[in-house]
């Protein structure tokens, strides 16, 4: 593994972070906003940090932002 | 495409009674097959060892427990997003847990220190690989030094062997909200200690 990676791993977001029970209940809501163009990091605070500590939520966030990308033809 | 009014009317019916609602539950089912079919085909390269047939039943049976999740968390539902967003993110995590669970499916969970060597450095000078081996030496003592045995092999666990959080609670029979607020925790515990440190 990379060094850098694992430091980052290691060490976790700076900042104030949800956890995974509110990631999942917020990251539909995150994701139509992002496609949206809106400002997600601010409607849910938090958020964001928590993907960059979580790399299962991480893919998840991917995942569903991919999936309801693909269904608006973006 | 599905237009936010179709998820409306598939919520409404959904809520409903009869064959309304057995009918919604169908086109809810075939939702969310899509959903997990999507996320089993993103995954489908990092799992070279499961057949054609392993991912269909996986795609299923992740389809068939979000269904179940979505009707009894109907009420859940607050309408910030489109229904159908909602419905599929249960989709997706069930087969993303399901993948990941099969990925590590006979394979030991490796708790103790294994990858604090071998650690290829990107950095873009020799001092700042210098530094960042410093860094990761000065974590190592400070994982044994600061964090309890649990909060240990936790961080091991996850962030330096790379053990999914998922696949790590169902060893530990606990879960993954937990397991995060104890990564959580030792994380800020080693940055204070760093900081302490200068």
């Amino acid at each position: 593994m990379d060094l850098e990676q694992t430091l980052a791993r290691l060490l976790g977001p700076v900042g104030p972070e949800i956890g995974c029970d509110t990631c999942f209940a917020e990251l539909d809501r995150y994701v139509e906003l992002e496609l949206a163009g809106a400002d997600a990091d601010a409607a849910v605070p938090g958020l964001r940090a928590h993907l960059a500590g979580c790399p299962a939520c991480a893919e998840e966030h991917e995942s569903l932002r991919a999936l309801v990308a693909a269904e608006r033809g973006d | 495409m599905i237009a936010a009014t179709a998820g409306d009317t598939l919520l409404a019916d959904l809520q409903a009674e009869g064959r309304a609602r057995e009918l919604a539950v169908e086109e809810l089912h075939a939702l969310l097959l899509r959903a997990a079919r999507f996320e089993v085909s993103r995954r489908r390269p990092s799992l070279p060892h499961l057949r054609g047939d392993e991912l269909d039943e996986i795609a299923l049976e992740a389809a068939d427990d979000a269904t179940l999740s979505v009707l009894r968390r109907l009420d859940e539902f607050r309408g910030e997003s489109r229904f159908t967003t909602w419905a599929y993110k249960f989709a997706l995590v069930e087969a993303a847990v399901k993948l990941r669970k099969r990925a590590w499916q006979g394979r030991e969970i490796p708790l103790e220190p294994e990858q604090w060597t071998g650690l290829s450095s990107g950095a873009p000078s020799p001092a700042a690989t210098v530094e960042q081996r410093d860094l990761l030496a000065r974590l190592q003592h400070a994982i044994h030094k600061e964090l309890t045995p649990h909060q240990r092999q936790i961080v091991v666990a996850i962030a330096l062997n790379g053990v999914p959080i998922d696949v790590l609670a169902e060893r530990l029979n606990t879960t993954r909200g937990a397991l995060y607020k104890t990564l959580h925790d030792a994380r800020r515990k080693l940055r204070e200690h760093l900081e302490e440190e200068g």
